[in-house]
């Protein structure tokens, strides 16, 4: 898709906000990820391209950067960051994640660039924000999900809070500054100047979370943990014969007694009293009791299918295989094929052919949908793709190597001849 | 003062619910005029204008009264629609065509118009038509099963004996977080359609696919899976894939009050030993080094609790992150309301609604400097806007409007 052909965006993020640039990516703006010479440090982070500790097989870099150009330059050094003016001279956004102090010191503060292009848009990510009392206090995933709410309310009551699964906080951080870059965007075209669009990973995490402020500012509510069901009655999660299945029970619970009831297994849940929602409530384990005798006779398959039948909300709690094989994503194409070359040429290549050789029923996997394909001395990997369907086919290319587009930009874009470059790399800049 | 970033763009809104409504709000809050379509006969639940949850997700927004099910109403739309250039709706795939709305019929009578769908599964594919909410999205994408501590729990009443069959229980999120997750993207990728349209002169239907929304959020795991087959499984509160220890959540004084820790450096490491006070065992062998730490896990956790529980989770996070280490409460909502880093940074504002009087809502946290969100209030009351729109937008005559309400059209 290239429905953002033509914005140039320079990418200084860690992994705090490195899906950002991505998103814009995946709409054909053209991303620039500067990282320092050698390579980013979040290329040591796993998991790795078949188990093994290497900057150019990381998953998440991959997976983060995939369709970004890349370059190494050293921002610390006056040279690095002469040529790093002239890159912002050029470019519409630019993405970063620095403590604040650290960028103001290294001349990377709103202030400083924009005496250099006052069109440019600057989006900056960090744990609590530009302002205010914590604003220099240091963050990650974990600290984001405490202090933005989300942990106290995951997990069970008898368990300690729980992180969600994944870097929820990464995620969500990135999508508000892709946004407020697209709305800076917009605004740009009517004033001509660009802005400071400052994103909290704290604040990101409480501004998702649904209901839970709601209910806090209307009835006084403090949403706590509570696991396998809803205290309200409204839903649980119960074991099957071959997993769990997330049923919701309080508006369909007529519905429900008439399932149970065709397999004679209602028993006292006919009766009238069960009917008043508070009283289901108040007596609660008993209607798990029930439920649980009726959902483990059956297979997740069985019992959400039939509620899908009946119009209710109901999902077998997958793993994440099931998910990644389930029809309706390769129905939608929601997996794209990327290929990495580099893994077949040079040291790689040993690899790829003992691995062609050795485990054959790849292909195979690769014909029936499982997402890899080894053939040709070429690696293709199924990449997940984008959750929309809009004009223009969706294409990705993999992450770049270490420094893969210096000469394209350098000397291309900028104009530096073949002997600069040499002394740039001599001295260390790039 | 500056005009607003998104002032002059129009958009029609059918949204209902969580996911939806949270995409117009945000719209909403940068200056782009929402009008919500709405009934008497379905204003009720989540949809009833005079409850803390329309309110929240509703503010700013214009409401107009509109009888689906009318045979005329599909009329009016279309004329609506003439004058919008955004219509968003999140029903389930065949609710817009059975009103002879689908994209195509839109675009006959404004060629660059900017449809977005969002539904649970997206428009097509076998289970276009699933019902879901926040929750069955979660389950169905492996968040819930994933979400969870990597032992078998004590199981928490005599219904669930997950515990006995020798599984992990699964715990996942106590919200409807893919709503929002999905909202989000509906955003994102209207305003991409709209740069688009400004510079190429075509509109778009874009189909957003709530499932594959929240998957996005797991898109390392799903490569480590197609590419190495490793399967991803509970990770409790462990560090994952970054190299941290010592790292988790930690119990502090009070009630169910913790605190989050997380070390990454040797740096970190003495300058948290410094904050203990070098207790006796952060000078032993097995605690050493990072490695030795990452070894000794459950051993420096236990004794770090023996620390924190004479703290409040306040005083933790305070005391570490003055030394440079990250460290945070867990904050229940409460927390949150007086987080002073929050309020110093005006995350919550107030709202006066004719009906519900003042009430706190969290603002967006998209924080530009140049033109900021301007919230323009509470939630619409229903069909407040009837006349604005009709008679003020569409150029209705009062008579026309009568007929209209009284063959229970605008109703």
């Amino acid at each position: 898709m290239n429905l953002l052909e033509g914005l140039q965006i320079l990418d200084l993020t860690d992994e705090k906000a490195v899906f950002c640039s991505k998103l814009l990516a995946d709409l054909g703006a053209e991303v620039i990820k500067i990282e320092r010479p050698g390579g980013d440090s979040s290329r040591w982070l796993g998991p790795f391209w078949k188990n093994s500790p290497h900057p150019e097989r990381s998953l998440s870099f991959w997976y983060n950067n995939s369709s970004k150009l890349g370059i190494t330059l050293n921002l610390e050094v006056k040279e690095g960051q002469e040529i790093f003016r002239q890159l912002v001279n050029k470019t519409d956004v630019i993405i970063e994640t620095f403590p604040p102090e650290y960028a103001k010191k290294l001349k990377l503060d709103y202030q400083s660039l924009v005496e250099i292009n006052q069109r440019l848009i600057l989006a900056s990510i960090t744990g609590f924000g530009q302002t205010g009392p914590y604003r220099q206090y240091k963050s990650c995933d974990i600290v984001a999900s405490a202090t933005g709410g989300q942990m106290y309310i995951c997990g069970a009551p008898d368990t300690p809070p729980l992180k969600p699964y994944g870097e929820q906080s990464y995620f969500v951080a990135s999508l508000f500054a892709a946004i407020g870059i697209l709305v800076a965007l917009r605004e740009r075209h009517q004033s001509g100047k660009g802005q400071h669009i400052d994103i909290s990973l704290q604040e990101a995490v409480a501004a998702t979370l649904g209901h839970v402020f709601t209910r806090y500012f209307y009835d006084g509510a403090v949403s706590q943990r509570q696991g396998y069901y809803d205290r309200d009655g409204s839903f649980c999660l119960l074991p099957c014969q071959d997993g769990y299945i997330f049923l919701t029970i309080d508006r369909e619970w007529d519905i429900l007694v008439n399932l149970l009831d065709n397999e004679g297994m209602a028993e006292d849940l006919k009766d009238n009293r069960w009917q008043d929602s508070q009283y289901r409530r108040q007596h609660f384990d008993h209607v798990v009791e029930m439920l649980t005798r009726w959902t483990k006779r059956h297979t997740r398959a069985q019992l959400f299918l039939l509620g899908q039948l009946m119009r209710l909300p109901w999902a077998p709690v997958n793993s994440l295989p099931e998910m990644v094989n389930s029809i309706q994503l390769s129905e939608r194409n929601y997996f794209v094929p990327v290929e990495h070359p580099e893994l077949a040429s040079s040291e790689g290549q040993l690899d790829v052919v003992a691995q062609f050789i050795g485990q054959l029923c790849l292909i195979n996997q690769a014909t029936n949908g499982e997402g890899r394909e080894v053939g040709d001395k070429l690696l293709r990997y199924h990449y997940p793709g984008v959750p929309y369907v809009m004009t223009g086919k969706y294409m990705m290319r993999r992450a770049p190597l270490i420094g893969e587009h210096n000469t394209q930009i350098y000397q291309g874009r900028l104009g530096l001849s073949s002997e600069d470059l040499k002394r740039l790399k001599a001295n260390k800049v790039i | 003062m500056n005009k607003e970033a998104l002032q002059g763009i129009r958009i029609l809104d059918f949204t209902w619910l969580l996911a939806g409504p949270y995409a117009t709000r945000t719209l909403a809050d940068f200056g782009a005029e929402v009008i919500k379509v709405q009934s008497e006969k379905t204003a009720s639940g989540a949809e009833d204008n005079t409850t803390g949850y329309f309110n929240t997700w509703n503010r700013g927004k214009l409401s107009i009264t509109l009888n689906m099910s009318h045979p005329q109403a599909r009329n009016i739309v279309l004329k609506l629609v003439k004058i919008s250039d955004v219509v968003i709706e999140n029903f389930t795939p065949r609710v817009m065509p059975n009103w002879g709305l689908s994209y195509n019929k839109l675009a006959e009578v404004k060629p660059d118009i900017i449809m977005l769908s969002m539904s649970a599964m997206g428009q097509t594919g076998p289970w276009r038509d699933f019902a879901a909410l926040g929750h069955t999205i979660q389950a169905f994408s492996g968040i819930t099963y994933l979400t969870s501590f990597p032992y078998k729990i004590a199981p928490p009443s005599p219904g669930n004996d997950g515990g006995q069959t020798g599984q992990i229980l699964p715990l996942g999120l106590g919200y409807a977080y893919a709503d929002p997750v999905a909202g989000l993207f509906a955003v994102f990728t209207v305003l991409a359609a709209l740069e688009y349209r400004d510079k190429m002169g075509q509109g778009q239907h874009i189909d957003i696919s709530e499932y594959e929304a929240f998957c996005s959020s797991l898109g390392v795991a799903i490569l480590d899976y197609t590419v190495n087959d490793n399967i991803a499984s509970p990770q409790g509160n462990n560090p994952g894939r970054s190299q941290a220890a010592p790292y988790g959540c930690y119990r502090c004084q009070g009630d169910d009050r913790w605190c989050v820790i997380a070390l990454s450096t040797e740096e970190e490491w003495q300058a948290f030993c410094q904050v203990l006070r070098y207790p006796a065992w952060s000078k032993e062998e097995r605690f050493s080094n990072f490695s030795a730490r990452k070894r000794h896990v459950p051993e420096l956790d236990k004794l770090i609790e023996e620390w924190t529980i004479k703290h409040t989770p306040e005083e933790v996070m305070g005391l570490l992150q003055e030394a440079g280490i990250s460290a945070g409460v867990v904050e229940n909502v409460k927390d949150l309301a007086n987080d002073p880093q929050l309020i110093a940074r005006k995350f919550f504002l107030q709202i006066e609604h004719p009906v519900l009087g003042k009430s706190v809502s969290d603002n967006t946290p998209i924080k530009l400097s140049r033109t900021p969100a301007r919230i323009r209030g509470a939630a619409p009351l229903l069909g407040q806007d009837n006349d604005y729109v009709y008679r003020g937008l569409l150029g209705m005559s009062e008579e026309e409007v009568s007929r209209y309400i009284a063959e229970g059209v605008i109703y």
